[in-house]
């Protein structure tokens, strides 16, 4: 992430309190990067694939994903990311979700995910996860896109 | 069930009506047998009595004989006059009187024969004295006036009266006899009735006895094959409902870990705004503390307590409640997961791991001043060792919590096997739990006695919860201020249904 400002981070979370804490906690981590905010699955593989604007035709980015949305499973979307013939196959998926079963864990890293992050449930220790985040956000590598 | 429970005859106990039937049955061969003696001793009698008849019979033809020998030697001596004649005529006499001796003895019970018989005597008497007449004088050589006096003392006609009278008597005997026939007859006819009447009751009791036996023979027989039908299927509704009951078991673990984990969302999200809140209080209080040094007249009542204690306080109350109610979902939570994890039997000896939980908590038990002693040895059991650790280390912790402010704490394990369980029992001589509370200590978020110790009531809902799992049950015996004991009894071996 060497232009910050490049890579953008689409952020689907149903819970709109949960998206904004996230967000916080980002920012105060110094990031800036464009977060895009989606609270369904249907709405969000749109922007991912078919925007203009959206990473598949422009720009790389960076996925974080909740498993529990209202249309749909997050697995699901993580499939379609991660999927062969997919061109954001090589976009990192951070799944920050509530749930912390194993057979869970493991389906998403089977399916390509890159981090798996539990929500902790004292506020003191989800606040502190997500500006890690942030500081990992900032210097970890994102791959281009492929056109 | 139903053809053990049921009764033959309207509900009269079948061993009731068998002895019954039994007693009717020997009663009627008891009636059966005396009367059988009874007639044996009639028919004894009466043979008696045909004996006793033809005795006096015989009696009276020997008599008749002799009387008749005797005129007979008589006569010849008249016409002949040889002493041969007259030897014979004494011999019939001394014959005939032990006849007439012996017919009066056989005759005294019968009045109707006492006047003949007197009467034969006194003829036999009067031609006796007639014969021995007429033999003197033909021994005197008198043939001629012997003759007279025979013609003339008609003793034809003697004899012939003498006849009707051993007729008479004959015919009397004869009479008797055919009286007690008829009377023998009519015993016979009574015995037989009787008898028969014996043979008809015992034939019925017996039916009746045979019919009951059999109903009830028939009654166990289709019990004894509903008991086995039973059996056979037993295996199998048990393993019914075991599954069913794994099946509503998995279902409530589930629910509690949706809920619980559901829960948990919208509580991140009071528990991160309230940080925020409180976050936000701080600049707004140096605002509030610089307004009032640079500008008191700006900084009114209601802004100076909203900032440095309404607010500071929602937040207080907001954040205890969110961190109690995180505790509780967090407690469902454990107990969801713990009923979902997969035990792992293996072989332990439960004294290394008591001391293992006691050094664990060594601090706590030191800073709280106990004494824990265990007693040895412990038999090993094969159980799931995080389980049961959880347990005891729950149990023993709890015992060394609940302290007497009166005596210096002590705690005492000890374990021992029985057939089938080991029962693991934890005492301690703390302040002891109200029997009221016996039950509600085990159910979660519910506690006992004075709320002076930090805890949610978690604790001994999640013990029992894990004894549950082991095939084990948990209970206590306490009296208030006396100190408890828990009883955690577990199966020697755990088994892993396969399901």
């Amino acid at each position: 992430m060497n232009d910050h400002r490049s890579v953008g981070i689409v952020m689907i979370e149903d819970d709109e309190g949960h998206a904004r804490l996230i967000e916080k906690n980002i920012r105060r981590a110094g990031i800036l990067n464009d977060i895009r905010h989606f609270t369904d699955g249907t709405t969000a593989l749109d922007y991912l694939f078919n925007a203009p604007d959206g990473p598949a035709k422009s720009g790389p980015a960076m996925v974080l994903l909740d498993l529990n949305l209202p249309d749909m499973s997050g697995t699901d979307i993580l499939a379609k990311i991660k999927d062969e013939s997919s061109p954001l196959r090589r976009a990192p998926v951070v799944v920050l979700t509530t749930t912390d079963d194993k057979v869970e864990i493991q389906r998403c890293y089977d399916l390509g995910c890159n981090v798996y992050i539990t929500k902790p449930v004292n506020y003191e220790n989800f606040a502190q996860a997500i500006r890690q985040l942030g500081l990992f956000l900032s210097v970890i590598q994102v791959p281009e896109v492929e056109g | 069930m139903q053809g053990l429970a049921r009764t033959p005859f309207g509900g009269i106990p079948v061993g009731r009506v068998l002895i019954a039937a039994m007693a009717t049955g020997f009663l009627a061969l008891l009636a059966a047998a005396v009367a059988a003696g009874y007639a044996i001793r009639q028919e004894n009698r009466h043979s008696d009595w045909v004996i006793h008849t033809y005795h006096v019979e015989t009696v009276l033809i020997e008599a008749r004989r002799l009387v008749e020998q005797k005129e007979t030697a008589r006569r010849g001596y008249m016409l002949a006059g040889t002493p041969a004649f007259l030897d014979s005529f004494e011999r019939a006499h001394a014959a005939l009187v032990p006849q007439i001796v012996e017919l009066r003895r056989l005759t005294a019970d019968n009045v109707h024969q006492r006047e003949p018989l007197a009467m034969v005597v006194r003829r036999l008497a009067e031609l006796d004295a007639a014969q021995r007449a007429t033999n003197e004088l033909v021994r005197q050589g008198r043939g001629a006036e012997a003759l007279r006096l025979f013609r003339a003392d008609s003793g034809l006609l003697r004899m012939q009266k003498l006849r009707a009278v051993f007729d008479l008597m004959a015919r009397e005997e004869r009479r008797l006899l055919a009286l007690r026939d008829a009377e023998q007859t009519a015993s016979r006819h009574r015995f037989s009735i009787v008898a028969a009447v014996s043979i008809l009751l015992f034939l019925l009791v017996s039916i009746l006895s045979f019919l009951t036996v059999r109903r009830y023979t028939r009654d166990l027989q289709r019990s004894r094959v509903a008991l086995a039908d039973l059996n056979a299927t037993l295996e199998e509704q048990v393993k019914e409902r075991t599954a069913d009951l794994a099946l509503a078991n998995e279902e409530i673990q589930r629910f509690a870990y949706i809920v619980s984990h559901d829960l948990r969302s919208p509580l991140v999200n009071v528990m991160g705004f309230t940080a925020e809140l409180s976050a936000a209080t701080g600049p707004l209080a140096e605002l509030i503390d610089r307004a009032e040094a640079e500008a008191p007249q700006i900084v009114t009542e209601e802004a100076r307590l909203a900032a440095r204690e309404d607010l500071p306080e929602a937040i207080g109350f907001i954040r205890t409640s969110t961190a109690k109610m995180d505790r509780l979902i967090n407690a469902i939570l454990k107990l969801s997961r713990e009923g979902r994890r997969v035990l792992a039997p293996e072989m332990i000896a439960l004294d290394q791991l008591v001391e293992q939980i006691t050094d664990s908590i060594r601090h706590v038990i030191d800073d709280r001043g106990v004494t824990v002693t265990i007693e040895r040895p412990m038999p090993v059991v094969v159980s799931d060792r995080i389980a049961l650790e959880q347990i005891l280390s729950n149990l023993i912790e709890n015992a060394t919590k609940y302290r007497h402010p009166a005596r210096a704490a002590e705690v005492h394990v000890s374990a021992q096997a029985t057939p089938g369980r080991v029962i693991v029992a934890v005492r301690d001589n703390g302040r002891g739990i109200d029997p009221r509370d016996h039950q509600r200590v085990f159910d979660l978020f519910r506690r006992s006695g004075q709320q002076d110790q930090p805890g949610e009531g978690i604790g001994l809902a999640h013990v029992r919860a894990l004894a549950y799992r082991l095939g084990g049950t948990i209970s206590v015996e306490s009296q208030l201020g006396e100190g408890a004991t828990f009883f955690l009894s577990l199966p020697p071996t755990l088994a892993i249904e396969s399901a």
